[in-house]
C-alpha cells in the first residue's frame, strides 16, 4: 500500500506559509498586538492635532513637516522592533510548554519549516501593522503639506510680486518643501525600518532556540539589538579618526562582532531620509541583500540548534 | 512475518541529561517492540518508566542514545516516517486561539490537504468525535475530554494507518474515558494499528491486544493478552437465580472430586466504572431514548454487570 508514495521535501513554501498563516492569526488574537496597534494609531492620529500651523516663508514649512514625521516614524519603529523580539520570543517556547510543538512535529513537517513559519508569521504581523500606519502617515503628512503648500504659494506670490524672489527660487523652494511630504523615499525608509525589525525577528529567533525562558530571549535580544547600534556609532566614529584598512586585523575582527550584532550602520540612512535626505535606489538593494544575508544566517545557526534540541 | 511491521522498535536506549548537567537519567534502556499492522498494542507501566519516551523517539521527537526506530520500515529520524502516523500526545493543548474546526483544517494543511478533500474530511472527523456542536467554540473553551476527541481528531486527520496515544483517557472523566475507549474499539474495527500506552490497566485490558509492561526504562514482560491474563487451571461458573440449594449442591460435586478446589463463590461484583456508567449515561439513554448520548445499552432489566468480559455496548 502506498497511498503517500511523494517523499516529503525538507523546505515546502505552502506549509511554511500555513504556519506563518497560522502564527499572524495567533498574534492577532492575542489581544496584547491589538492594543498595541491601536495605541500606536491613535498616537499616531493624535500628532495631526498637535502641532500648531506655523505658516512661515521658506524652509519654515519643510521644518515643521520634519518635526511631524520625526515622531511617528520613531514610534513605528519602537513597535516594528518591539513586536519582532516579543513576539518571536513568545512564540517557539509557549509550543514548547504548550506541547503544541509534538503535534506539528508529529506531522511531516521539517522542523527547518516551523522555524520559518513562526518567523514570517511575526514578519507578516510588523508588516501589516507598518502598512495601515504607514498609510495613516501618508495621509496626516500630505494633508499637512497641502495646509502648508496652499500658505507657501500665497506668501511665494507676494515675495516675487516684491521682487525678493524669482520664479526659480519659488521652484527651489517649493521642491524642498515637498521632498518633506510624502515621498518615495520615506516609503523606503519605512521598509528598512522592516528590514531591520527582520533582523532583530531573526536574531530573537536564534536566541529562542537555546533559551530556556521568554524573559532571557526578550532580553538578549534587546541588547544585541542596543549593542549593534551603539558600534555601529562607535565604529562610524572610530573609522572616521582612524581609518581601518581593508582584511587588517581591526577589519576582521569588526566582521566577527557583526556576526553576533548586527552591523546597523547602513540602516542610518532612515534618520538620513527623515531629515530631507533624497534616498538613493540602489542602497535600497544593498540593504535588503545584507537583510537576507543576517536572516538567512541566523535562521540556518536557529535551524542547526533547533534540531539537536530535545523537545 | 514477512509483513513490513507498523512499529519497530530496535534496542532503543535513551538518556536524558540531568538537571544543570548532573549526571545521566536513562528514561529508556534496551527496549525492543514490534507491532504487525492492524493490531492494538498497550503499553503499560507506572509514572516516569518510559512510555512517553519511547513514543517520542518513535515518532522522532526526541534523538535515539542508541538503538532505532521505524514507521512501516522508514526510519524515525526521518521526516518521511511521519506521513503515516497520528499523534496525541500526553495532556495536548492545541492552539486555543484556534476553534474546533480551524484545528483540525491546520493540521490537515500540515499534512499537504487542499480544498475539498479537506473540508470533506473535517466533516468526518468532527462526526466522528462528537464535537459538531463545539466545532466553532474556541478550544480555550474545551472540556478535558472534549481536547482529547478534538486530538483524536487531528491525529487521524491525514488518515493514517497507525496512531500513538499517550495516555488517551488521562484527566478524563468515564463518560468521556469510555467515549474515547469505544473510539479505539472503531477504529481497531476499520483496521488501524493503535499503538498506545497507559496507566489505567482496565482500559488497556479492554481494548488492547497485546500488552507490554515496562518498569523503569525496561520492557519486563511482553505478550498476548488473554496468555498474560488468564489463569489457566480456573475455571469460572456465572449462575443467575440460583437457589442455596443447588449452590450447596455444586459445593458437594466439587468436594467429591479429587484435586478440585473451590476457590471462591459468591456474587460478582460489578465494576464501578461501569455502575457509574449505568447510573449516568446509560440512564440518560432510558429516560431519552432519542439523544445518542449513551450508545445504546442491552435494557435487559437482569443485574447484568458483571466481571466477566461481555462487553455491553456492541458498538
Ligand atoms: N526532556 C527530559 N529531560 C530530562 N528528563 C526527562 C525528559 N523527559 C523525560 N525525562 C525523564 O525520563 C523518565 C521517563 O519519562 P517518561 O517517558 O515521560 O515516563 P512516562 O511517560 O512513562 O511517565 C522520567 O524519569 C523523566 O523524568
Ligand atoms: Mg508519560
Amino acid at each position: 500500500m502506498s497511498r503517500h508514495p511523494h517523499s516529503t521535501p525538507l523546505f515546502s513554501f505552502s506549509r511554511i506559509w500555513i504556519i506563518a498563516g497560522n502564527t499572524f492569526t495567533h498574534l492577532m488574537r492575542m489581544k496584547v498586538f491589538y492594543f498595541l496597534l491601536v495605541f500606536v494609531l491613535i498616537w499616531l492620529g493624535l500628532n495631526v492635532f498637535k502641532l500648531p500651523h506655523t505658516a512661515g516663508p521658506e524652509s519654515v514649512g519643510g521644518e515643521e513637516l520634519r518635526l511631524l514625521k520625526a515622531p511617528l516614524v520613531g514610534t513605528m519603529k519602537l513597535f516594528a522592533i518591539i513586536i519582532g523580539i516579543v513576539a518571536t520570543a513568545l512564540l517557539i517556547p509557549r509550543d514548547v510548554e504548550d506541547r503544541t510543538l509534538y503535534t506539528i512535529l508529529a506531522k511531516p513537517v521539517p522542523r527547518l519549516d516551523y522555524l520559518l513559519g513562526k518567523l514570517f508569521g511575526v514578519l507578516l504581523l510588523i508588516l501589516a501593522g507598518l502598512t495601515v500606519m504607514t498609510l495613516l502617515l501618508d495621509a496626516v503628512l500630505w494633508y499637512r503639506t497641502q495646509g502648508i503648500l496652499s500658505e507657501f504659494d500665497k506668501v511665494a506670490g507676494i515675495l516675487i510680486e516684491q521682487q525678493q524672489w524669482t520664479v526659480e527660487d519659488r521652484q527651489e523652494a517649493r521642491a524642498e518643501l515637498l521632498s518633506h511630504g510624502v515621498t518615495w523615499g520615506l516609503q523606503g525608509a519605512i521598509l528598512v525600518i522592516f528590514f531591520e525589525a527582520a533582523i532583530i525577528a531573526a536574531l530573537a529567533l536564534l536566541v529562542s532556540t537555546f533559551s530556556t525562558s521568554t524573559l532571557f530571549t526578550v532580553v538578549i535580544s534587546t541588547l544585541s539589538y542596543f549593542i549593534g547600534n551603539f558600534i555601529a556609532d562607535g565604529l562610524d566614529h572610530w573609522q572616521g579618526s582612524s581609518g581601518i584598512d581593508e582584511g587588517s586585523l581591526g577589519d576582521l575582527s569588526t566582521r566577527a562582532l557583526f556576526v553576533a550584532f548586527p552591523d546597523f550602520r547602513p540602516f542610518k540612512i532612515v534618520d538620513e531620509v527623515l531629515a530631507g535626505q533624497i534616498f538613493p535606489p540602489d542602497v535600497l538593494g544593498s540593504l535588503a541583500l545584507s537583510t537576507g544575508l543576517y536572516v538567512g544566517l541566523y535562521v540556518v545557526l536557529s535551524w542547526f540548534i533547533f534540531t539537536y534540541k530535545e523537545i | 512475518m514477512s509483513e513490513t511491521p507498523a512499529v519497530q522498535v530496535s534496542s532503543l536506549v535513551k538518556d536524558f541529561r540531568g538537571s544543570f548537567g548532573r549526571g545521566m537519567i536513562r528514561a529508556v534502556d534496551d527496549v525492543s517492540l514490534q507491532i504487525a499492522p492492524g493490531e492494538v498494542y498497550g503499553l503499560i507501566g507506572p509514572n516516569g518508566s518510559g512510555k512517553s519516551t519511547t513514543m517520542k523517539a518513535l515518532l522522532g521527537l526526541v534523538t535515539p542514545t542508541s538503538g532505532t526506530c521505524a514507521i512501516f520500515g522508514r526510519d524515525s529520524s526521518k521526516v518521511d516516517s511521519r506521513q503515516e502516523v497520528g499523534f496525541l500526545p500526553e495532556n495536548p493543548y492545541f492552539y486555543k486561539h484556534l476553534n474546533g474546526e480551524e484545528t483540525i483544517r491546520f493540521y490537515g494543511k500540515l499534512c499537504g490537504m487542499r480544498g475539498r478533500s479537506l473540508r470533506e474530511r473535517t466533516e468526518e472527523l468532527l462526526e466522528l468525535v462528537d464535537l459538531q456542536d463545539a466545532r466553532k467554540r474556541r478550544l480555550g473553551a474545551y472540556s478535558k475530554g472534549m481536547l482529547q476527541r478534538i486530538g483524536l481528531a487531528q491525529a487521524l486527520v491525514q488518515d493514517p494507518r497507525l496512531l500513538i496515544l499517550d495516555e488517551p483517557t488521562a484527566g478524563v472523566d468515564p463518560i468521556g474515558s469510555r467515549q474515547i475507549r469505544d473510539l479505539i474499539f472503531n477504529l481497531k474495527e476499520r483496521g488501524f494499528t493503535v499503538f498506545l500506552c497507559s496507566h489505567l490497566l482496565e482500559q488497556v485490558q479492554e481494548v488492547c491486544d497485546r500488552v507490554g509492561i515496562i518498569h523503569k526504562g525496561t520492557l519486563v514482560k511482553e505478550g498476548r493478552l488473554e496468555e498474560l491474563i488468564s489463569i489457566e487451571d480456573q475455571t469460572e461458573i456465572i449462575l443467575r437465580n440460583a437457589t442455596p440449594d443447588l449452590l450447596h449442591r455444586i459445593h458437594e460435586l466439587a468436594d467429591q472430586e479429587e484435586g478440585v478446589d473451590l476457590v471462591r463463590s459468591g456474587n460478582p461484583r460489578t465494576t464501578l466504572e461501569r455502575l457509574f456508567l449505568r447510573e449516568t449515561v446509560q440512564r440518560d439513554a432510558k429516560a431519552d431514548p432519542g439523544s445518542g448520548t449513551g450508545q445504546g445499552s442491552p435494557a435487559d432489566g437482569g443485574p447484568d454487570g458483571c466481571n466477566n468480559d461481555t462487553e455491553e455496548d456492541s458498538p
